[in-house]
């Protein structure tokens, strides 16, 4: 092992530390949050692997993650609950006896959405750029209208409640760094190159004998998985789900932490998660009423809404390709950072 | 520049410690509504109503003050959630109010639940909100019971037998309603001869109007919100469909008669109170004061967001002031006997945490909506 590696493996055991302390320490209230980051993290950082580092420009999200959310719902409530929650149609007999634990539900969630991707693919595939963003906006809009209407399998707009609470900080971190393993080792090999060089040029790439069309499906696929077992430690998270839980609105703010971020930087993303999900909770500060100096201002609702647009636009006025651009973090440009301001110092 | 800077810097600071100035005496209560996001007209009508209620009643009997504490939602559930937790565990407060719609109350309900918290929700319906629950309560009626008093409007009063339902698939709410109506219009010995569905945005009816057309019931049973029940009405009257049609508190909106115009002539809806038929002393009361400050009628949500903050008020009070505990609190919101609010006399159901109260029937009359009658319970 090199000393890089050493570094990679301490941070990630800090990490868990930090977890494991803030478990203790921290309240409840942070703790949800960083819970709601290590989701959104893992979300956004396969969302980045067919978007940014692929450059398929895809808005699938919100679908996947409501067929992850569903199977997982599905798996881990009891057959006694769904009972008691189907009141307009009887849910159909083999999934109201289907009974299992979070893990293996969580998998069957991610493989279930990784099968539908799977078939995705073979249709979305066949177009490229705005046409691919608007068909795969179609089929996140035909799981939301699949959802209202197949009442037997998903009660319908009455959603699924009650679910038990099984995600914990240690499920979603857990999962959360996981994924990043998988993807950022995903995208140093043969095939995140080749996906790179689908992003720069696709007829270039086929020219060099890429097979374009498999390279894309590899990304969709490995995204599908994550975001159906991300839907699953939502709905735990949450304990209820319905159909408008899954809009557009889901796969938007995808878009703006990978944006923000840096389109094909896995760091960025994590950094960037952080900095939207905790930024539009600290913000809630703006919208308290205060007293300043014997001057009551009244809390205004949604405030926070506007002062974090501001920021975003702020980011992309001085950070055009967001927060860490294409780039990664890496131990060597940290060093090199030392170095220079030392050689500066002297 | 510099010096400016620290001068601001400076200032900035001082706001933050003036802005937290406590008071020593006060009970915190936490109030979780959508501000923002697609349901943003619901919540700020309801914090309307605990606002002013707030004005009415600042303290309880011992003079301990009520710190009401504001957190949007936007509308979703996993800001609910969030804003739940964040109320609970950061803010402290003693007991929360909240949500508007039932899907986002069941969101932050659990969090509540664990850390014994009472919440109490001014308008959730759907009966599975408190089911199981021991520290979630609600100041409006259920399900169940609008459904049923509507079925035993339309079978006792109209006299009419047989009925089609139109159902918004993708709206809880009125799949919800639906279910409940069906439900006790059939065990009253009424007929559902149909069920028709559509969709939130739908502009057009026809398809489900021939088919309630060639059944030809007596009346039309349209559980949704005032947008789809305008724009069904004025074209079921063009195309000569002209039973009396029946809806639920989503009705109750003045968009309703602007959009529908004639064609809504005769509508009429369950709903929670009636500005002009003072259920009680503090209904003219309240409704005088919110016509002064805001220069219109409450409608529904005010007067249940304004119910849920003097719920909890009389909560505090018999529970001992500032001193009390949220068990205590949500064993007298829980324990809530005769109270006279604004939409009417409220017995809360200890078991249930569910509010046992009448409902209003209103109806449209020349544009103008008028007050037909109340059902007890």
């Amino acid at each position: 092992m090199n000393k890089k590696t050493i570094l990679t493996v301490l941070s990630v055991v800090l990490l868990f530390l930090f977890l494991w302390y803030g478990d203790g320490h921290l309240s409840t209230y942070a703790m949800r949050i960083w819970e709601e980051v290590g989701i959104f993290l893992m979300l956004a950082a396969s969302y980045n692997l067919i978007n940014g580092v692929t450059g398929q420009f895809s808005l699938e999200p919100n679908g996947f993650v409501a067929i992850g959310a569903y199977v997982t719902a599905i798996l881990i409530l009891t057959p006694a609950q769904k009972e008691a929650m189907f009141i307009i149609t009887p849910m159909v007999p083999w999934l109201q006896n289907l009974h299992m634990s979070f893990f293996p539900a969580l998998i069957i969630g991610g493989l279930v959405t990784a099968f539908v991707g799977f078939l995705l693919g073979f249709p979305v595939f066949r177009v490229r750029g705005d046409y691919l963003a608007i068909v795969t906006l179609g089929f996140g809009l035909t799981i939301r209208v699949v959802s209202n209407n197949t009442v037997p399998i998903t009660n319908g707009a009455l959603g699924l409640k009650g679910l038990p609470t099984y995600t914990t900080i240690w499920w979603c971190w857990g999962w959360a760094v996981f994924a990043m393993i998988v993807i950022m080792r995903m995208v140093n090999s043969e095939f995140g190159r080749a996906m790179k060089a689908v992003r720069d040029d696709e007829d270039a790439a086929i020219a060099m004998g890429i097979n374009t069309f498999w390279i894309k499906m590899t990304a969709f696929i490995t995204a599908a998985f994550f975001e159906g077992v991300g839907g699953g430690l939502l709905a735990s998270l949450i304990t209820i789900i319905s159909p408008t839980m899954f809009t557009f609105f889901l796969t938007f703010e995808l878009l703006i932490i990978i944006v923000v971020g840096g389109l094909g930087s896995m760091t960025g993303t994590a950094l960037a998660t952080i900095v939207v999900i905790w930024g539009s909770e600290i913000l809630r500060v703006v919208e308290q009423p205060m007293d300043i100096f014997g001057l009551h201002i009244p809390g205004i609702p949604g405030m926070r809404m506007v002062v974090f647009s501001v920021l975003l636009i702020l980011i992309m006025i001085f950070a055009r390709e967001g927060i860490m651009g294409q780039k990664e973090f890496s131990w060597d440009s940290l060093f090199n950072f030392f170095k220079k301001n030392k050689v500066a110092q002297k | 520049m510099k010096r400016f800077l620290n001068i601001l810097a400076v200032a900035l600071v001082s706001f933050m410690f003036m802005a937290t100035s406590s008071y020593s005496k006060e009970v915190k209560v936490g109030v979780v509504l959508p501000m923002t996001g697609l349901v943003a007209a619901f919540g700020q009508s309801a914090w309307k109503g605990i606002e002013l209620a707030q004005s009415m009643e600042p303290t309880a009997k011992d003079g301990t003050k009520i710190h009401l504490t504001l957190l949007d939602n936007k509308g979703t559930k996993v800001g609910t959630a969030n804003a739940v937790s964040k109320l609970i565990s950061s803010n402290h407060v003693k007991t929360l109010i909240g949500a508007i719609t039932s899907s986002d109350t069941m969101a932050g309900a659990p969090i509540a639940e664990r850390h014994h918290i009472p919440m109490i929700s001014s308008s959730a319906t759907n009966p599975l909100v408190t089911k199981g629950t021991k520290y979630i309560s609600r100041a409006c009626f259920i399900d169940p019971f609008q459904g049923a008093v509507a079925a035993k409007y339309v079978y006792n009063n109209l006299h009419k037998k047989t009925a089609t339902v139109m159902i918004e698939r993708d709206q809880d709410y009125s799949v919800g309603l639906a279910h409940a109506f069906i439900k006790a219009f059939k065990k009253l010995g009424g007929k559902v001869v149909s069920v028709a569905f559509f969709q939130s945005t739908d502009q057009d009816y026809s398809a489900q109007i021939s088919t309630i057309k060639a059944k030809n019931p007596e009346v039309i049973y349209m559980p949704s919100y005032y947008q789809e029940i305008a724009l069904f009405c004025r074209q079921a009257r063009q195309y000569g469909l002209n039973q009396p049609v029946l809806a639920g508190d989503g009705a109750e909106a003045d968009a309703l008669i602007k959009i529908g115009g004639k064609a809504v002539n005769g509508v009429t809806f369950t709903t929670h109170f009636d500005p002009h038929a003072a259920a009680t002393p503090l209904t003219t009361k309240f409704v005088n004061l919110y016509n002064k400050k805001y220069k219109q009628n409450p409608d529904a949500m005010a007067a249940l967001g304004a119910d849920a903050y003097f719920i909890v008020l009389n909560a505090v009070s018999k529970a001992g002031g500032y001193k009390a505990t949220p068990k205590k609190i949500n064993y007298y919101i829980r324990h809530t006997k005769n109270f006279k609010g604004v939409t009417g006399v409220i017995n809360i159901n200890p078991k249930t945490g569910n509010a046992i109260k009448s409902a209003v029937i209103r109806k449209v009359v020349n544009g103008k909506f008028v007050y037909v009658t109340t059902v007890n319970p």
